[in-house]
């Protein structure tokens, strides 16, 4: 290890010699102390400031973010209890980081540096470095040649747009004609290692390299199977001025009269099309915010009065996520028909040229942020045609980005010719390729995050594989240019198993690895790789296996898949049913054509859509265009074979079937409701509160009058450092004895682990230890085990459930042997079941503007805005506080928190079980399912036995992640308050101390405090009485909560519901417990609440601080 | 160089009766759009105007011209081929010289005195190419006429090297091909409606036209984006106004602008706040007067 000189840190970054200026940040901080990485901080935030080079700037505060997130925590002690400012906080969540910045750097030059300090620099650098990528990326999409204009047009007379006089010609049978825009969707062969990643590809263009293939698809069961181009767009003139806007696959349709309706994005499933009129230029950026009527641009555009224009888009029976940027493509598709139609590009029909399709391009990167999305520079690949190398570019004196970035925002596209790869060599990779969409529903944003920071960091392994991805696309291409798809196929798999998982271990997981497995056991040589499409592995995939066993090899993969989503549903979020495609290279790209006379007609299903309502209306109150168009269409129906079927599909809409009677086995939700306890009077009580306002959000927290002080060193025991061998003997003693269980808390919904899909997070296969995916469940367990086999007394493990879990974790112990955990198990079943509840308005201001949360990027965050205000509509048209049933029974139902997991133990029988097959059990340790690090500690068990405590809290130094409440003292009282609870939350950040929710108890007595003996547990009436009379003093919490609601083709809609609960951490505050409350190191009572903690948990130590405490049983 | 002939367009169907329109000039004369035209041409040194006109209109032509005495030339477009194959009727006229071209449904007020038309002919002398009169248009505007991208040439005032030329651009193309620094954002160089064409033009003219199956896809801006391919090609900004007179009030405004260039002006603008006040401000109550 090299010491470190001063200022190397940014000589790095300044360096233009690659041996240097790619050096790895963590190998320069190996070596360093406390003292010389606080200087290399120092001189990076100079630097930072004071450098014009943006990207000097963004690498600057990478390196900060990660010095204060991974390499000074290790050196700090464990806190010298400085508190994380509120004025940084929310600095923090308003996007406003130099302020935040500034806020928590004076406070550590007031007091030492500490490590939640440093937690809160490293959100803050880290949000700043994102901002500021972001930023760049907007700047250089609007500074694109092309695109400029569009943002100084802020009146309709500033377009200088005008339709195509062909559109603009109405015909004999009084129809307008139609122009229809196809367009492919586009594979990536490799990625490179994500670097078609915008900064990726302006920061380092030598390495951002991808092969990419435009292809059509077909649904292999479904229809003809004859893959076609996979999406489409139409565009027409109406005599209606209105902009009307229809989504033929999402089943909406909307008459747009506003400019400011435009700019709505989240009104409705309008959002794309949105996009595509403003960055095609048909309703320019530049006229956000405009009052004018949206008519006047119309006009203009149309030259008529009285005239509009109608977009219409489809997607051809492909599902969401299928990793190959349909919806960018859909994009394109829609800003290419919009630009052809207003002359931007000069040929009306037929494929576009390379200028045509650069900026078509170009505007689809506009689009997308202007969507608030985001994807990869190659994502519109589907505009042009066959197999192309794209490739970054170096920005030169005539491009905007010259002197800014390396590299131009758009790379170059180099379409391979037959002569480079054959027509055999195209036909051999379709007839090896398999290409499928596994069905998982994922979020791909963090992985992007991740590789941006990876890059920018430099780190080791990371940098060595991204060269390696570079050698592995040149093979590739070799390997096409031979026609040799085994060679593709073998390189495929390499990179996959070496370069993109060194990269970002996430891209890979436990289905993913299974289907690979199965396939390989299936087919041995003859499946000759594995591809992953797109940012990560489980959605859109391929599997290339030799041609002649293609077709039985689809019908395996088919089953292979279904049979692996059966058993993995519930551990880890399916979309949808896993698809086998059929595909063919498209040798087009995008492709217009001009429907005139009698087919001058929209796609079949959009009449579906539209004609039911055109009939309500009455032929009077038609305009002659649709009367004509519904005369045509008619005809249509009878005598072209694709419009038959419509009639049907017509009735359908009009007179919706019955639902089908779901199969026996699936419990309708009152069927639920009974089986599992419901209370509908307490129910009815909480409905009327809240629709009354007796109970809310609001409601939940304390009087504003409540002395909330935090804890002084006396409220607290300190186990953050090593504690008296004494007590570790005592702990020992008691483990020896066989007097501790273990309680796993699963009973929750897991709600923030993925946004509400209502999976059962214990069971998710979340990281891998030892070489293997691990679910929560199996690594309590081998905790459990490791202590079991150290002192020769195994340690029963409970795992508590609910209506939710229950099944799924008994069916998944079952199909696993129990992991092979040698002490006894037991699942306690939950006894109690809420029914969730259409949120108030009051209730959802509260949560949105009333309390402080992150705010997103400025595009992001306005159609964050436009949502909220849509689903505020939706709770005040569907009922406040109505039972919330719209939605897959399951998805309806919610656990009533976890306070009611313990008494639990008492009413199914568990507890009284467990004591008489172990009468001398004397303590719990109780922890949340997503506490990794809870273990039986026997110091800490030493600990509370002998200060001879009801119940032990344990809680860490807050950090800037840390929120919903903590150790305070109330009126002078310490105890474990909610955020929840907490009359402002300014409070919150005034406490030192977060609770990890993992507590020690004394089973005798709890049992006392309830009213019950380790006896009377049999009397079940008399446990129903206890728990019921202590429930009542215990504060109940409403709350909101995230519920998926799946619908069309793996489509996803979120809505807030709300719930109520009980929490555990309540029990502190009644007098006649004995409460302690116990300060343990962050990487034991850190919880993984949310999928983006894992990478970090990772790379900090902290995994491996829990891989240590674990006995795998292999 | 020498530039001895003027070409004035006038057969499009919709532009034919424009020039023969009778306006009161800035010295307040009648004189027929056409009359004025030829006014401007003499005094940028012209010796022969061609005018291409509609089959039939040769007379109403020769009469509005009667007023200037001028050595006139009057050609037919024998059928209605297109702007462009309109200028290429007069390549007999032009016989291998290089030509002052302006269009018939144009009026340029400020030229009285040959203004722009002398000046863009004294550039294409000394420079001895073809030169085209451009105005910085907004990029709102650009869907009515060709324009043109370049560079400013530091040693000519007001002149720029083309590069490019484009047919009714959209602000898309404009903004990817026709950018020139110098202007003001969002703004394009224009044609004014008058080049200095050289014979080469008419050559390239030709070959297009005989090259397409309906003329009327050739325009003056697809040869003039050849031409500046093989020969040098400038533009020549002009700040006077021009008004189209093809436009609605177009004719109007171009006799507004030159009343208020007239001697009469004083009592013109008397005229028109007085009608102002009756019409207008009467109407709602009030009185300007």
């Amino acid at each position: 290890m090299k010491p470190i000189q001063p200022g190397e840190c940014v000589r790095i970054i300044t360096s233009a010699e690659p041996a240097v200026r790619d050096r790895s940040l963590d190998e320069v901080c190996e070596a360093a102390s406390l003292e010389e990485l606080l200087a290399e901080c120092d001189a990076l935030e100079k630097f930072r400031r004071s450098s014009s080079n943006l990207y000097e700037q963004v690498r600057a505060l990478f390196f900060l973010y990660a010095i204060y997130r991974f390499h000074l925590p290790g050196r700090l002690s464990a806190g010298t209890g400085s508190l994380i400012s509120y004025a940084g906080y929310t600095n923090l969540l308003n996007r406003r980081f130099n302020e935040a910045i500034e806020t928590f750097l004076s406070a550590q030059q007031n007091g030492n540096p500490d490590p939640s300090l440093a937690s809160a620099l490293a959100a803050a650098y880290k949000g700043l470095g994102f901002q500021t990528l972001a930023d760049q990326v907007r700047r250089s999409v609007r500074s694109v040649r092309g695109n400029q204009w569009m943002f100084r047009a802020g009146h309709s007379s500033d377009s200088g747009l005008k339709l195509q006089p062909e559109l603009l010609r109405q015909q004999p049978n009084g129809l307008y004609p139609v122009l229809q825009e196809q367009t492919p969707v586009r594979m990536d062969l490799t990625h490179c290692g994500w670097s078609d990643i915008f900064f990726l590809g302006m920061d380092f263009p030598e390495g951002a390299k991808v092969l990419n293939v435009s292809i059509d698809l077909a649904v292999r069961e479904a229809g003809t199977g004859i893959p076609a181009p996979p999406v489409e767009a139409y565009l027409r003139v109406i005599d209606e001025p209105v902009l009307r806007l229809t989504s033929v696959d999402l089943k909406a349709s909307a008459d747009v009269t506003s400019v400011s309706e435009v700019f709505d994005f989240a009104r409705d499933y309008l959002g794309l099309l949105k996009s595509a009129v403003i960055a095609s230029g048909l309703v320019p950026p530049g006229m956000e915010g405009s009052t004018q009527p949206l008519s006047a641009l119309l006009e203009r555009l149309t030259g008529k009065t009285g005239c509009g224009i109608e977009i219409v888009s489809k997607v051809n029976n492909i599902p969401k996520g299928s990793r190959l940027a349909v919806s960018t493509n859909l994009l394109a598709c829609l800003i290419s028909v919009c630009m052809r139609a207003t002359r931007q590009i000069r040929t009306l029909t037929g494929s576009l040229g390379e200028a045509d399709r650069r900026i078509v391009a170009a505007r689809a990167i506009l689009g997308e942020w202007l969507g608030g999305s985001g994807g990869g520079w190659q994502d519109s690949g589907g505009v042009w045609d066959g197999i192309k190398l794209i490739t970054g570019m170096a920005a030169g004196p005539d491009d905007p980005e010259y002197g800014i970035s390396r590299g131009r925002l758009l790379p170059s596209h180099h379409v391979l010719g037959l002569e480079e790869v054959s027509a055999a060599t195209r036909q051999k990779l379709q007839d090896s390729l398999i290409l499928v969409h596994g069905g998982m529903a994922q979020d791909v944003g963090p992985i992007l995050e991740m590789v941006t920071e990876r890059y920018l960091l430099r780190s080791r392994a990371e940098w060595a594989a991204r060269q390696e991805s570079r050698v592995a696309l040149d093979r590739i291409v070799a390997c096409l240019k031979a026609g040799d798809v085994r060679g593709v196929a073998e390189a495929t798999q390499k990179n996959f198993d070496g370069t993109i998982q060194t990269i970002i271990p996430w891209a890979n997981n436990l289905y993913t690895q299974t289907l690979i497995d199965r396939m390989r056991e299936a087919f041995g040589e003859k499946f000759w790789g594995f591809w992953m499409l797109g940012g990560m592995a489980g959605g859109g995939m391929g599997f290339i296996v030799d041609p002649a066993v293609k077709a039985e090899a689809q019908d395996v993969l088919q089953g292979i898949m279904s049979g692996a989503k059966r058993s993995l549903q519930r551990a880890v979020p399916f979309a949808m049913e896993p698809v086998v495609y059929n595909f063919a290279i498209n040798e087009n790209g995008t492709f217009a054509t001009l429907l005139s006379g009698d087919a001058s007609l929209m796609p079949p299903e959009y009449y579906s859509l539209q004609v039911p309502p055109l009939i309500r209306l009455g032929t009077a109150q038609l305009t002659p265009a649709r009367r004509a168009e519904l005369e045509v269409f008619n005809e249509a129906c009878q005598n072209i074979p694709q419009f038959r079927s419509t009639v049907r599909g017509l009735f359908d809409s009009m007179l919706p079937r019955r639902a089908k009677t779901v199969g026996a086995a699936k419990l309708g939700l009152h069927e639920l409701l009974d089986l599992h306890g419901f209370d509908r009077r307490h129910h009815e009580d909480i409905q009327a509160g809240l629709r009354s306002g007796r109970l809310g959000m609001s409601q939940n927290r304390l009087p504003s009058s409540t002395l909330i002080e935090d804890v002084t060193a006396a409220d607290y025991l300190d186990a953050t450092s090593a504690l008296p061998d004494r007590l570790r003997e005592l702990g020992e003693q008691a483990i020896t004895q066989g007097q501790i269980a273990v309680v796993s808390l699963a009973g929750g919904a897991g709600s923030r682990w993925t946004r509400g899909a209502g999976v059962v997070k214990s069971i998710s296969p979340f990281c891998r230890f030892a070489g293997k995916y691990r679910s929560f469940v199996e690594t309590h367990l081998a905790k459990s085990r490791k202590v079991s086999r150290q002192f020769g007394m195994s340690v029963p493990h409970v795992i508590t459930s609910s209506y939710l879990t229950h099944d799924a974790i008994e069916g998944y112990l079952q199909a696993n042997a129990n992991h092979g955990y040698e002490g006894p198990l037991y699942v306690s079943p939950g006894r109690h079941i809420g029914l969730r509840m259409v949120p108030t308005e009051r209730d959802l201001r509260f949560a949105w503007e009333q309390t402080t949360h992150q705010m997103l990027d400025e595009q992001a965050q306005k159609v964050r805005e436009s949502l909220h205000s849509a689903l505020i509509n939706w709770a005040t048209r569907t009922g406040e506080a109505a039972d919330y049933t719209d939605n897959e029974p399951e998805q309806c139902l919610h656990p009533v928190g976890h306070w009611f997991e313990i008494p639990n133990l008492f009413r199914n029988g568990v507890l009284s079980r467990l004591f008489k097959e172990r009468p001398q059990l004397r303590y719990l340790l109780v922890h949340n399912i997503d506490t990794v690090g809870a273990s039986v500690d026997p110091a800490l068990l030493g600990q509370h036995i002998e200060r001879g405590a009801a119940m032990t809290f344990e809680v860490i130094r807050r950090q800037i992640e840390d929120t919903g409440g903590g150790l305070a003292r109330i009126e002078g009282r310490p105890r474990i308050i909610e955020g929840l609870a907490l009359p402002a939350q300014e409070l919150e950040f005034s406490l030192s101390f977060y609770n990890t929710n993992t507590v020690w108890i004394d089973l005798d007595a709890l049992l006392k405090v309830f009213g019950l003996t380790r006896e009377s547990l049999d009397d079940s009436a008399r446990v129903s009485e206890a728990i019921h009379r202590m429930a009542r003093r215990i504060p109940t919490y409403i709350t909101l909560k995230d519920v998926k609601k799946r619908w069309g083709k793996a489509q996803e809609d979120v809505f807030p519901v709300t719930q109520w609960e009980k929490l555990w951490v309540d029990m502190t505050a009644l007098h006649e417990l004995q409460c302690d409350f116990v300060a343990v190191p962050r990487a034991r009572g850190q919880q993984l609440k949310e999928v983006s903690q894992l990478d970090p948990w990772l790379r900090d130590g902290s995994a491996n601080y829990v891989g240590q405490l674990c006995d795998w049983a292999e | 160089m020498k530039i001895r002939k003027a070409v004035i367009t006038a057969a499009g169907p919709a532009q034919r009766s424009i020039p023969v329109q009778v306006l009161v000039d800035h010295e307040g004369v009648q004189r027929s759009v056409l009359a004025i035209l030829i006014q401007v041409v003499l005094k940028a040194g012209i010796e022969q105007i061609c005018v291409v006109v509609h089959p039939g209109d040769e007379e109403r032509f020769r009469e509005a011209a009667a007023s200037e005495s001028c050595n006139l030339q009057i050609v037919t477009q024998q059928e209605p081929g297109g702007y462009a194959h309109a200028l290429h009727c007069a390549r007999g006229f032009s016989a291998g010289e290089p030509i002052l071209h302006l269009v018939g449904d144009h009026m340029y007020v400020g030229l009285e005195t040959g203004g722009a038309a002398k000046e863009l002919v004294a550039l294409a002398e000394a420079e001895q190419c073809t030169v085209s009169a451009v105005q910085s248009t907004r990029e709102s505007e650009l869907h009515a006429f060709g324009a043109v991208g370049g560079r400013r040439l530091a040693s000519l005032p007001g002149a720029y090297k083309v590069e490019n030329v484009i047919e009714k651009p959209t602000p898309t193309e404009a903004e990817q091909q026709l950018l020139t620094p110098g202007l003001r954002a969002g703004h394009y160089l224009c044609f004014f409606g008058m080049h200095v064409l050289t014979p080469r033009v008419m050559e390239i003219l030709g070959e297009q036209l005989q090259a397409a199956a309906d003329s009327r896809t050739v325009t003056l801006p697809t040869v003039l984006a050849e031409l500046s391919r093989h020969e040098q090609y400038l533009a020549l900004e002009n700040f006077q106004r021009r008004y189209d007179l093809g436009t609605p009030y177009g004719l109007m405004m171009a006799q507004m602008a030159l009343a208020l260039r007239s001697p009469q002006r004083d009592e013109i603008v008397y005229q028109i706040l007085d009608l102002f006040s009756d019409k207008e401000l009467g109407r709602r109550g009030g009185n300007l007067l």
